[in-house]
């Protein structure tokens, strides 16, 4: 095991897990608290780890070449730690309203982020289809956290069917893979296929049809969308928060490493297929979007538009396409934790917060954090100076270089119509007296974080420079690969 | 034909009606036990491949572990014999013609001329059993895998322990620990009884 | 003689019944359930098939860890299906039915 340092921030992130859970089990109820300390301080010095060792040269296979070392995973590695240690914080709030604090949270949580972060660094299809399965299996059983309750199970229920439906198309389409080439290691692959003259072969179309459904249900894409709203509106919305992020920015690294490294040079046809898959989702995210009144549905509805946009990055192909997709990828995640952060803190004692209506008044009940909804709900609408402005604009940019003129309109279109019910919520938050006006709760914790959320949607969005050299460093030929 | 391509005809055929019985029997214990029939079946064209350690492993942890599971839940929530709801009749036709085509496309696909190979019984392997290969396959090169894979097994415990334990106030157990403590003074009880002869 | 060719057919075949049984079932999910173990058999059955015609054992392994998972999806699933089944006394497919829009 060469280079098994490497995976320092791995083997950390697994020790720490296990130490939560046997920490946890001999805790009582009240003093829970040293379980949630102890998960926030394991995530931050895994961010630690992984910035103290972050990959900046060129690209290197470690650990019996199935450890990827580079620019892309260490990025991503540390905006999943640091976003989930936000998600945790949401998620002592959500769950201290219902009475009740699962250690298994916790824990499952840091299950998930491990397996996000195999997934990220691997190129290998075993370590890669493990790490999926890590995180996955952690999520279905969060999404069934709330025993009691018959929608959470029923969500968990749905999610888990097509998931496991996912994986099984995405390892039939591995199979192939391996069967053409007799190797299950990305780099090997992309070789021997170029090498071959085997290229645009039938079974190898095969191959990629079934990896980009499985792909696409993972990340919720048109047509493989179903799931996602009855997900994301059953599962606990601290559950919710971390279904939105850390799965999309898995799954971004695995089609950068699956299709953009492994199959780039050899064949195109994906690239179509993710030009339909992502304007089918823009058009149908942003249309059903209107409809819902369930503001966690109305949620799921919009980050399938805002999936639609990323695969359209990745399907122009260029240097460009690909970092504005990450950069998408990357405000998005932010913003989506955001939106569910305010939907927890008006939450209360025992009730859920999730319809628009709830967010009604919410500018006479706490005006700065009705600011901070407003700012992350015009982010999403992609309205200037903030980030969600930038990333769109990036992407259709992207798209235009590429020579999409039709794709860039209709993407321009469906952004202008799905503003309509980002807007709507601002006017209720601002326009609309409460129905309730029992006064919020946070604790100082709680509220830092969400400012500290909302505020970054500005900050990018003034000075998003920096984040997009981040992003170009991160998909330069370089370091990728 | 060969012996050999008759013990493919037939546990294939096994393996598909086997297969298609799962699918459309009504009674889900007789699903599960066609299930089972499949794995067999599987096990069986596995150890044709020359694949043995995976040939007992399918029906060791496939059929005696996974399935027992499944029996078990159905035992436990004690399904009866389905009454069918024939809602989704009307799409049945459809479907079947859906179901015809992607069977076709995928057999048709599959066809190439890359997969035309013919059983090369080159022995590069042979001079080590498959049991030992894979051993040493797998705690040499794919060590690093190996150990996410016992942690996913860690997840699946903490998860289905986690779903399923509930601890109910109405059930009558044994205190083990109460039990052992017990002191004879708290079981028996000496009274000094007056003696019967005072009354007569 | 039997070819690489008579395997992957009977993989696919194995795969697109597997699919048929969860997309049409209208009965109840622990069949669901089952089609998910059958379509990962038949996506075993292409890698050893792949294994042996290509001579080389990485295929194999594969189907090692796809076994393990296959077993902890299992013990998760009917684990969901459990608590499923406490809040609806129900596995049916159509109960999955209470959130729309």
């Amino acid at each position: 095991m060469n280079g098994i340092g490497f995976a320092l921030p791995e083997i950390f992130m697994l020790v720490a897990a296990l130490v939560v859970l046997l920490v946890d089990l001999f805790l009582r109820q009240h003093s829970r608290i040293l379980t949630y300390m102890l998960t926030q301080a394991a995530l931050l010095a895994a961010a630690l780890l992984v910035y103290g060792n972050f990959a900046d040269g060129p690209a290197r296979q470690v650990v019996g070449d199935m450890y990827m070392h580079d620019y892309l995973s260490s990025l991503l590695k540390v905006m999943a730690l640091l976003l989930t240690c936000v998600i945790v914080v949401y998620g002592r709030k959500y769950w201290s309203d219902h009475q009740e604090a699962p250690g298994e949270f916790y824990v499952l949580v840091l299950f998930t982020v491990l397996g996000m972060m195999l997934m990220v660094s691997s190129t290998h299809l075993i370590v890669l289809y493990l790490g999926l399965e890590l995180m996955s299996l952690s999520l279905y059983a969060l999404v069934s956290l709330l025993r009691d309750d018959s929608r959470a199970t029923e969500a968990a229920m749905k999610y888990f069917i097509l998931g496991a439906l996912a994986s099984g198309m995405l390892l039939y389409g591995i199979s192939i893979l391996y069967g053409l080439t007799g190797s299950l290691e990305l780099l090997a692959i992309a070789e021997i296929l170029s090498h071959e003259g085997s290229a645009e072969t039938v079974p190898l179309l095969l191959a990629l049809v079934f990896l980009i459904a499985g792909l696409g249900f993972k990340l919720g894409v048109v047509p493989f969308h179903m799931w996602v709203p009855d997900v994301y509106q059953g599962a606990p919305t601290a559950v919710t928060a971390l279904i939105a992020s850390i799965p999309k920015l898995a799954t971004l690294a695995l089609l950068v490493r699956l299709l953009v490294s492994g199959l780039g040079n050899i064949t195109s046809d994906w690239a179509q297929i993710l030009m339909v898959l992502g304007m089918l989702s823009i058009m149908l995210g942003n249309l059903v979007a209107i409809a819902q009144m369930n503001l966690k549905r109305m949620l799921a509805y919009s980050a399938i538009a805002h999936m639609g946009f990323i695969l359209l990055g990745i399907s122009t192909q260029t240097m460009d396409g690909n970092s504005a997709a990450l950069f998408y990828a990357l405000v998005y995640v932010v913003m989506s934790v955001g939106g569910f952060g305010v939907l927890i803190l008006l939450g209360q004692a025992g009730i859920d917060a999730e319809t628009l209506y709830d967010l009604k008044g919410l500018n006479k009940r706490s005006p700065w954090f009705a600011f901070m909804m407003l700012l992350l709900l015009f982010s999403m609408a992609g309205i200037p100076p903030l980030a969600g402005f930038h990333a769109k604009l990036l992407v259709i940019n992207a798209v235009l270089q590429a020579g999409h003129l039709v794709l860039a309109v209709g993407m321009v279109i469906m952004s202008v119509i799905g503003a309509f019910y980002y807007l709507r919520a601002i006017k209720m938050m601002y326009f609309d007296e409460p129905d309730d006006s029992t006064p919020l709760k946070w604790d100082l914790e709680f509220g830092l974080t969400l400012s500290l959320n909302g505020v970054w949607v500005l900050v990018i969005g003034l000075m998003p420079s920096f984040l997009m050299t981040v992003c170009v460093r991160a998909l330069d030929a370089k370091h990728l690969l | 034909m060969s012996f050999e391509a008759w013990l493919f005809y037939l546990f294939a055929l096994l393996l598909i009606s086997s297969a298609i019985g799962v699918v459309v029997v009504r009674n889900t214990v007789y699903a599960a036990l066609l299930l089972i029939l499949a794995f067999f079946n599987s096990a069986a064209l596995w150890l044709l491949l020359q694949a043995e350690f995976l040939s007992i492993v399918l029906v060791l942890v496939y059929v005696g572990a996974v399935m027992v599971l499944f029996l078990f839940i159905i035992m436990m929530l004690n399904l009866k014999v389905e009454q069918v709801k024939r809602e989704g009749g009307k799409y049945f036709p459809f479907s079947l013609v859906v179901l015809f085509l992607l069977i076709v496309e995928l057999i048709i696909m599959l066809q190439s001329s890359l997969f035309d190979k013919v059983i090369t019984t080159s022995d590069t392997t042979k001079n080590i059993d498959n049991t030992a290969a894979i051993g040493l396959l797998l705690y040499k090169e794919y060590l690093f895998p190996f150990e996410v894979a016992a942690v996913i097994l860690l997840v699946a415990i903490i998860a289905a322990i986690m779903l399923t334990l509930r601890r109910r106030g109405d059930v009558k157990t044994q205190d083990i620990e109460q039990q052992i403590q017990v002191q004879s003074s708290e079981r028996i009880r000496l009274i000094k009884l007056p003696s019967g002869r005072q009354g007569s | 003689m039997i070819s690489l060719t008579h395997y992957l057919t009977l993989a696919a075949i194995l795969f697109a019944v597997s699919i048929a049984g969860i997309v049409l079932n209208r009965k109840n999910i622990l069949l669901i359930l089952m089609c998910i173990e059958l379509m990962l058999l038949s996506v075993n059955l292409n890698f050893v098939a792949f294994s042996h015609y290509l001579n080389n054992l990485h295929g194999q392994i594969f189907v090692f860890f796809i076994l393990t998972v296959a077993a902890a999806e299992a013990a998760i699933g009917l684990a969901i299906l459990v608590v499923f089944f406490r809040n609806k006394r129900s596995i049916q497919v159509q109960d999955l039915d209470e959130m729309k829009g």
